[in-house]
């Protein structure tokens, strides 16, 4: 279990975070998810651990570096989640599928639209399903934004984070894509506010 | 001489043909194998190399 400690220096001042939202979880936790969650308000509502989520953005962001930028494909069915999805491929040089996920996009060659990712990047591994069941047939590792709700089945590695808020999806994806380009040396390129990231009405 | 084969980091279970997943460790780099039955499961896996505990 991941406990806070005052020792440890964020990537963001927490308050960001905190002011995005991307501690806030639901009424339901899973199983798969406990390890991540912080405490329980009087309300039933789950807050999550941010440290842990800051932990797992680096990693992410380092197991993401490791792989050709053209590879990686973003997929965001959540209607919040389609911009920074969108924002973060052309950031960081992804492939992003946002909206309906047309079955058979990762499987068959000749569909027109047919794709060939190295790694999955799911913002909802339940909303995102059918991009998750094609990455298994195809044998490809799947990175999945959780919150508490979430199972993670077959997710390889979990960012556990509010999944369903505007900012806290603008946060998370701009962090991302941030740390991705640090990583492989060109943060200098990376010249986007978070509010470029964020979902309009 | 015998061939060091594949085996899913979870469960030991020898991985033949393209089954489960090969990824680089998030932390270290070493080569991650899960099988598909420890992926649906979510069974934790552990790095051999850094100890990285996931998924």
């Amino acid at each position: 279990m991941i406990k806070p400690s005052e020792e440890y220096e964020t990537l963001i001042p927490i308050d960001e975070y905190l002011a995005a939202g991307i501690h806030i979880g639901t009424q339901q936790k899973t199983k798969s998810m406990k390890d991540y969650i912080y405490r329980v308000r009087t309300d039933g509502l789950y807050v999550l651990d941010v440290q842990a989520t800051d932990k797992r953005v680096r990693l992410a962001a380092k197991f993401l570096a490791k792989y050709d930028p053209s590879k990686i494909l973003v997929v965001s069915a959540r209607q919040y989640g389609q911009r920074p999805a969108t924002m973060f491929s052309k950031s960081v040089g992804a492939k992003a599928i946002v909206g309906r996920f047309i079955p058979n996009t990762l499987t068959n060659p000749d569909f027109y639209d047919y794709v060939e990712p190295d790694v999955v990047v799911v913002t909802d591994p339940s909303g995102d399903s059918q991009a998750i069941n094609e990455a298994i047939d195809v044998g490809i590792p799947v990175v999945a934004l959780c919150d508490t709700n979430n199972l993670t089945s077959n997710v390889d590695l979990v960012i556990p984070t509010n999944n369903k808020g505007r900012k806290a999806l603008t946060l998370i994806y701009w962090l991302l894509a941030k740390e991705i380009l640090k990583e492989r040396g060109e943060e200098d390129r990376f010249r986007y506010s978070v509010s470029d990231f964020e979902m309009e009405f | 001489m015998t061939e060091k084969s594949d085996r899913c980091m979870s469960c030991g279970v020898t991985l033949i043909g393209p089954v489960g997943a090969r990824f680089p460790c998030p932390n270290c780099g070493e080569i991650i194998l899960r099988c598909s039955r420890c992926r649906k499961q979510s069974n934790p896996y552990t790095c051999p190399n850094c100890g990285f505990l996931g998924p």
